[in-house]
């Protein structure tokens, strides 16, 4: 058998709380805020690691996308993908045969693009290189580059506000 | 007649909530999405157009007699050594105030002196802009360097010799365009 309920407790109404959401409704708007202004419409161009730091430079002409080249302490890749190591370069010759069969074989699928749909085919590239790197290793990507049909290079740095 | 008082008088307070709830469904969504294409580092570009190596050097310019050509080139270079910049046009190159070693020596916290080259460049840009010689470089620079140099050094000169201030206060072009030069061993 159930009990009475109390005195008390008999005309109790029920009283529903309403979450106040105000206080977060202004925090969502400043975060909006703060997310719309620093939005970029290009998207993410390179991913930095203890290995692959940017150079910084006052330069403020914003990249497009291209094909990508990123020359790290260790490694070379090719639009993200491996392709040898840094030690794997010749010393004796300016030309990295590795690199330049890769871009040769990417400039050849450019020109035949350029030719069934009329994409215009750029010759640029992008350059992320570590800012360690020697100038040995930087010019002699450059010179694979140019003689492989890339010859407009961009170099990729951070925006800094001085020089370092 | 009187009319008839409106119920609002009488009636209790009716406390109508804004629904924002489709905001927030909204703020949500918009939120994860521009989380994603955020910019936390601002990314630029050096562009470095070199001549495409088919047409080859001086293309197109057969006509002009060598030497002749050489005249009116500035063939302005700045080689980077771990002991500074040496500057060099095609006639000359310029030595610092002892009269030898490089140009730009390092300074007193042996480091790179790049308001000291730039310095220079804007003497040398001057010159040119002043005496009107007609250069068809005017605005090139090649660049040379030591074959441990670092990228980073390579960057800071880039971006010094790319434009200077006047003495009016406005942003001038000095040697915006750039090649780089072979290996110095």
């Amino acid at each position: 058998m159930a009990f009475q309920p109390s005195k008390s407790k008999r005309h109790d109404t029920k009283i529903v709380g309403t979450l106040n959401m105000n206080s977060m409704m202004d925090m969502m708007t400043i975060i909006l805020l703060f997310l719309l202004k620093s939005y970029s419409t290009s998207g993410a161009l390179a991913t930095q690691s203890e290995s692959l730091k940017l150079p910084l430079s006052e330069r403020t002409t914003k990249p497009k996308k291209e094909l990508n080249v990123s020359v790290a302490t260790d490694f070379i890749f090719l639009n993200e993908v491996p392709l040898m190591t840094t030690n794997d370069i010749d010393p004796n010759v300016f030309m990295i045969p590795q690199l330049e069969y890769k871009l040769i074989e990417y400039a050849n699928q450019e020109k035949q693009m350029e030719i069934e749909t009329g994409k215009e085919f750029t010759h640029e590239v992008i350059i992320q290189g570590d800012k360690t790197i020697n100038f040995e290793t930087l010019f002699k990507v450059m010179y694979t580059c140019s003689k492989s049909d890339f010859y407009k290079m961009r170099l990729l740095t951070v925006q800094s506000s001085k020089i370092e | 007649m009187a009319y008839k008082p409106s119920m609002r008088r009488s009636g209790v307070g009716l406390e109508l909530e804004l629904d924002i709830k489709p905001v927030m469904n909204l703020m949500v969504v918009l939120i994860p999405l521009l989380l994603a294409g955020v910019e936390y580092i601002k990314l630029s570009i050096i562009e470095i157009d070199l001549p495409p190596t088919q047409a080859g050097a001086g293309a197109g310019e057969g006509e002009q007699n060598p030497e002749q050509e050489r005249e009116q080139r500035l063939g302005l270079k700045i080689a980077i050594t771990r002991d500074g910049f040496t500057i060099a046009t095609a006639s000359a190159m310029m030595s610092d105030e002892s009269g030898e070693g490089p140009t730009v020596p390092l300074n007193a916290e042996n480091d790179f002196d790049y308001d000291t080259l730039k310095e220079k460049l804007i003497d040398i840009k001057k010159l040119i802009i002043d005496k009107k010689y007609d250069f068809k470089d005017r605005d090139t620079a090649v660049i040379t360097a030591g074959r441990e140099i670092e990228y980073q050094i390579i960057i800071n000169v880039l971006d010094t010799i790319q434009k200077y201030t006047d003495e009016e206060g406005n942003i001038q072009p000095l040697f915006p365009q750039v090649n780089f030069g072979q290996i110095i061993v």
